[in-house]
């Protein structure tokens, strides 16, 4: 495993949350091999790799949803589980619920979570959200009535709702188009910078990786192992065509294995 | 552009849908063999564009002609390659390639001849007898690029077929683009959003407004291939053209 | 675009057209029985004397139409609620126990492709009176119901699952919010084409059920008879109630899946 060359800030500042250190198979079909690192709070970390190389696999891992074949994905020595830990998801799919209205959709992890639906607190919280993903006005339409961008800021803001101890995100803009994944990838930073929380960030967009990234973990393709790992310290907002932005996109994507 | 040839002339284009005027008065010349590429903020009308100077629809104002003559698929030999996968399921790599060949009932031998050089110049040839589902989405669109071209046609339009694909492959591909056209030297249109992407493979950039879509500006880009995005030339141009479109404002 | 607005309007609109299609239909049903000049092809206006006859003056026992229509709707609904209330927990439970289905299969899929008609000797032995034909009619709705309802447990979309599990809900929150509201278009579709077939087996059932009320028995009364013209009328009455059950049906299913991107219609 290479390491950045930079000097890995975060490592002993920031508190460790989840602690990586697993393989998983499928059958016999080895999907990730001896992948271990760790998750420090409040960081952005992404992870990138080619596609089909079994991210999106690692992030149902680290959010809970699947078991490990063998090692281990814990929380403070727990295994990761949505039922004990605030985990949140968005998906890379589009997820909103087609009969709920987004005021709904947004409440659902705060009423798993046990929150009363009717309670001041829960619509505060609620309006608060909705606010902060810029969708003020929208709460009493249905999924098919608004934009592709539009849901997945439903998806982020029912994410953050439950304010989460850990946030993934699994290719949330991969089905956009390139004009909205850029403007949904400043909102996503301004929505980070405004409540700061871990998040484990999955992409095959590399320019997005450097854009968004406080750390940087790159997949080889399958059975996918840990190539490298980078800390991007560029001030934020970072320009996509700043020189070091593109030295360190161009050095990444060198790294990242073509599917031929 | 110096020395090339006029292949197809736009004059006065328009295109309306009842009430809605999508293409205003559009006028430019695309040039024999030339990359160029079309961009513009979502919803722009660039498809509309697109299918109107191919002849997909039917102008409502104006003329395209391609060598004095209006566009007529019978006649003119239009390629194109769109987004979503296209490979058929049941055809192999090699049946697949042939297919426009085949439809023009191209003589046998020279069939074999032509598909051979082009999947060996797209690096398919030991893939020649795999099914689309055997095969990567990079491949896959390799494939396409592969049946657009075999067919030599006078005009290849690309509708953003690399959207799909990871940022490493995304590369790959275009660098096998560039090298099947400047083999061929074919005349290509290709649409995207990407802006990046239009500066690393075209000759010429005409950027288009928003609706009523006219053509706010033509950007030149002569660098060589293969071109380096760190490249403070490449770096200006991007910048240029991403200001020109300025789609958040 | 500005033109999809109007799509399906024409000059007419779609009421328009279809009276016009039903009065060109009319007009070549007279054209031919009059040409033919048969027995056995009555006009259409002697088929509407027959339908005013038979609702003022009843049939050949006095029974009036209305009182055919009366029984053969009770003992379709009658069928119809019995499937349903079998067919859909039924089918959910096997939806969301796949295997609890794939091991009974030997025994549903058989049963299941057994036509309502070849029950009829064994519902004529252990069955009387009006469970006979509500027996029938349930045979020809259940399954749809329940194939309907389990398939759409099987389809429904893993993301909308992930979604309240990525959570932490229980699997009882799942199925309640989840699974039910997802499946419930298709749960009904498949209570609409139950009741189409329900209505097809009124026939069937009422061949064998003994009692002298209803359309299908109307119809086997005028059978014997060779009164065709009284025929036609229980056939577009069947056809006629039939088409119209249907349309409330979509009717209902537009207005309460609002939500749905499209609904396809069967």
């Amino acid at each position: 495993m290479e390491r950045g060359d930079r000097d890995f800030l975060g490592g002993s500042m920031e508190r460790e949350l989840i602690d990586v250190d697993m393989s998983m198979k499928f059958d016999n079909l080895s999907v990730l091999e001896d992948i271990k690192f760790k998750v420090h709070e409040n960081e952005f970390l992404v992870i990138v790799g080619p596609t089909g190389c079994g991210k999106t696999t690692l992030a149902r891992l680290l959010g809970g949803l699947s078991k490990p074949s063998s090692g281990h994905v814990t929380i403070a020595g727990e295994d990761v589980n949505p039922k004990i830990h605030n985990v949140s998801f968005v998906f890379q799919e589009p997820s909103c619920i087609p009969w709920l209205t987004l005021w709904d959709d947004i409440s659902m992890g705060l009423e798993i979570k046990g929150a009363d639906p009717q309670s001041a607190e829960t619509k505060t919280r609620i309006k608060e959200v909705i606010k902060l993903v810029g969708l003020d006005g929208f709460e009493e339409y249905f999924p098919k009535q608004i934009s592709g961008g539009m849901k997945q800021r439903v998806a982020i803001a029912r994410a953050y709702a439950t304010k989460p101890d850990f946030l993934l995100m699994d290719e949330p803009f991969g089905h956009l188009d390139a004009q909205t994944r850029y403007l949904m990838q400043i909102e996503i930073m301004r929505i980070w910078e405004r409540e700061k929380k871990t998040v484990a960030y999955i992409t095959n967009n590399i320019e997005e990786a450097v854009y968004l990234a406080t750390r940087i973990i790159v997949l080889s393709k399958l059975p996918a192992r840990i190539k490298a790992e980078h800390s991007i310290n560029l001030p934020r907002p970072r320009d996509l065509t700043g020189p070091d932005f593109l030295r360190i996109r161009a050095e990444i994507t060198a790294q990242c294995e073509v599917v031929k | 552009m110096a020395g090339r040839k006029i292949k197809i002339e736009v004059r006065n284009l328009s295109k309306h849908f009842d009430d809605l005027i999508v293409l205003h008065q559009m006028d430019f010349d695309i040039y024999e063999g030339e990359f160029l590429c079309v961009v513009g903020p979502t919803g722009c009308g660039k498809t509309t564009f697109c299918n109107v100077v191919t002849g997909l629809l039917p102008i409502t104002e104006g003329s395209i002609t391609m060598g004095g003559e209006k566009i007529d698929f019978k006649k003119h030999n239009v390629s194109f390659v769109f987004q979503e996968p296209s490979c058929i399921p049941w055809r192999t790599i090699w049946d697949d390639v042939k297919i426009g060949l085949e439809i023009r009932k191209v003589p046998k031998n020279e069939i074999n001849e032509r598909v051979s050089a082009i999947l060996d110049l797209t690096g398919l040839t030991e893939f020649k007898d795999f099914y689309p589902s055997q095969i990567s989405a990079g491949m896959k669109q390799r494939v396409v690029i592969a049946r657009a071209f075999v067919t030599e046609p006078d005009l290849l339009l690309m509708d953003e077929p690399f959207g799909q694909l990871d940022s490493s492959t995304r590369f790959y591909i275009e660098n096998q683009l560039i090298k099947v056209w400047e083999k061929t030297k074919r005349t290509v249109i290709f649409v995207t959003h990407n802006l990046e992407e239009a500066v690393y493979l075209s000759e010429r950039i005409l950027v288009c407004t928003q609706k009523p879509t006219g053509i706010k500006e033509e950007v030149f880009v002569g660098l060589p291939h293969p071109r380096d995005i760190t490249d403070p030339e490449f770096v200006k141009i991007r910048n240029r053209v991403t200001d020109l479109v300025k789609w958040w404002e | 675009m500005a033109n999809d607005k109007n799509a399906g309007s024409g000059k007419l609109g779609t009421f328009g057209y279809n009276a016009l299609a039903l009065s060109i239909f009319i007009l070549l049903w007279a054209v031919v029985s009059w040409i033919s000049e048969s027995l056995f092809l009555p006009t259409p206006w002697t088929v509407l004397k027959s339908f005013l006859d038979l609702c003022t003056y009843g049939d050949v026992e006095g029974i009036n139409l209305g009182m055919h229509i009366f029984k053969s709707t009770l003992r379709i609904f009658a069928g119809f609620v019995a499937a349903c209330i079998l067919g859909i927990p039924l089918g959910i439970l096997m939806g969301l126990y796949p295997r609890v289905y794939d091991s009974t299969k030997s025994v549903i899929e058989p049963i299941r492709f057994i036509p309502p008609v070849a029950w009829i000797p064994l519902v004529i032995v252990l069955l009387v009176g009006f469970s006979r034909y509500a027996f029938i009619i349930w045979l020809g709705a259940f399954f749809p119901i329940f194939i309907g309802t389990l398939l759409s447990v099987r389809s429904v979309n893993p993301t909308h699952i992930d979604v309240p599990r990525s959570f932490g809900a229980k699997r009882l929150y799942i199925i309640k919010k989840i699974v039910i509201p997802s499946t419930l278009p298709d749960i009904f579709t498949g209570m609409r084409v139950g009741m189409g077939i329900g209505w097809d087996c009124i026939m069937a059932a009422e061949m064998i059920g003994g009692e002298n009320e209803g359309l299908g028995v109307m119809i086997l009364k005028y059978a014997e008879l060779i009164r065709i013209e009284d025929i036609m009328v229980g056939m577009i009455v069947i056809g006629a109630i039939g088409f119209l059950i249907n349309e409330v049906f979509i009717f209902v299913e537009r207005r309460v899946f609002k939500w749905k991107e499209a609904i396809v219609i069967s």
